[in-house]
């Protein structure tokens, strides 16, 4: 990594767009102030990397969603494992080769599927304190609103609904649709 | 927001226009000197530097600290003093 002060403006703008840090112009006065938090933010250890945020932000959702829907069905897992396996490859093989992409990616590509769906819930509780290292935000941000939430709401809406079905005058309507 | 200083209230009766830099509320004789000597010798050299900030609060406190040190108030200061 070139010196921060040799590189150009544009460079530094686009430096500053993939850590995410929103910014003006780079200009004399600016530049300064930009370099430093560069180089804060690279001292906190690569929140974003150069490679697009939606391929990570996959990883991550596949990686939670696995636990969730193992017991549920067997073929969606096969699709995920699937889908999982050949972007990881590639993704990883273009950024660093950390600890723990080479174990999980070994481990999916050695077992065998059948394996693999007994023995999930354990792999993905080891694999998660590893993920959790690189990627310390990863397991909260999966998903936009975490799933409880999303049953109490459904949860909710039945009861709300019940309610009013419940409280009309008349019955009749209950009828017709018995 | 806490209670605006007099100086507050003087910079905000008016226009800057001309107004030196040490006019802002929270800059005193050392903090002006300082910005002055990087060439922030007038408000409206400051709001500018705001304006290329993008508006943004936390860089511009961070330009702030860093070009002249000065802690968190007197910056909220300098930020609501500008209109």
């Amino acid at each position: 990594m070139s010196s921060l002060s040799n590189m150009s403006a544009e460079e530094i703008s686009e430096l500053l767009d993939e850590y995410g840090i929103k910014h003006g112009p780079v200009v004399d006065s600016t530049r300064n102030l930009y370099e430093k938090k560069l180089k804060e933010a690279m001292a906190k250890g690569k929140k974003a990397k150069p490679s697009p945020d939606k391929t990570f932000y996959r990883e991550e959702e596949e990686e939670v969603t696995y636990v969730y829907r193992t017991p549920a069905k067997s073929e969606d897992v096969r699709d995920r494992t699937y889908m999982r396996s050949r972007p990881e490859w590639t993704e990883r093989e273009l950024e660093h080769s950390a600890s723990y992409s080479g174990y999980s990616r070994s481990d999916y590509k050695g077992r065998n599927y059948d394996e693999l769906s007994h023995e999930s819930p354990k792999y993905t509780k080891e694999d998660f304190p590893t993920y959790g290292q690189d990627a310390p935000k990863a397991p909260k941000s999966s998903r936009l609103i975490p799933l409880w939430v999303q049953f109490l709401c459904f949860l909710a809406v039945a009861v709300f609904l019940y309610l009013v079905f419940s409280s009309m005058e008349s019955n009749e309507p209950l009828k017709v649709i018995e | 927001m806490s209670s605006t200083s007099q100086k507050h209230k003087d910079f905000v009766a008016e226009p800057m226009g001309e107004k030196p830099v040490m006019a802002l509320a929270g800059i005193g004789e050392v903090l002006g000197k300082r910005l002055e000597e990087k060439g922030f010798d007038k408000a409206y050299v400051v709001l500018g530097q705001f304006l290329v900030l993008k508006k943004e609060e936390e860089l511009f406190r961070d330009w702030l600290k860093d070009t002249c040190g000065a802690n968190a108030k007197q910056q909220e200061r300098r930020r609501t003093s500008s209109p």
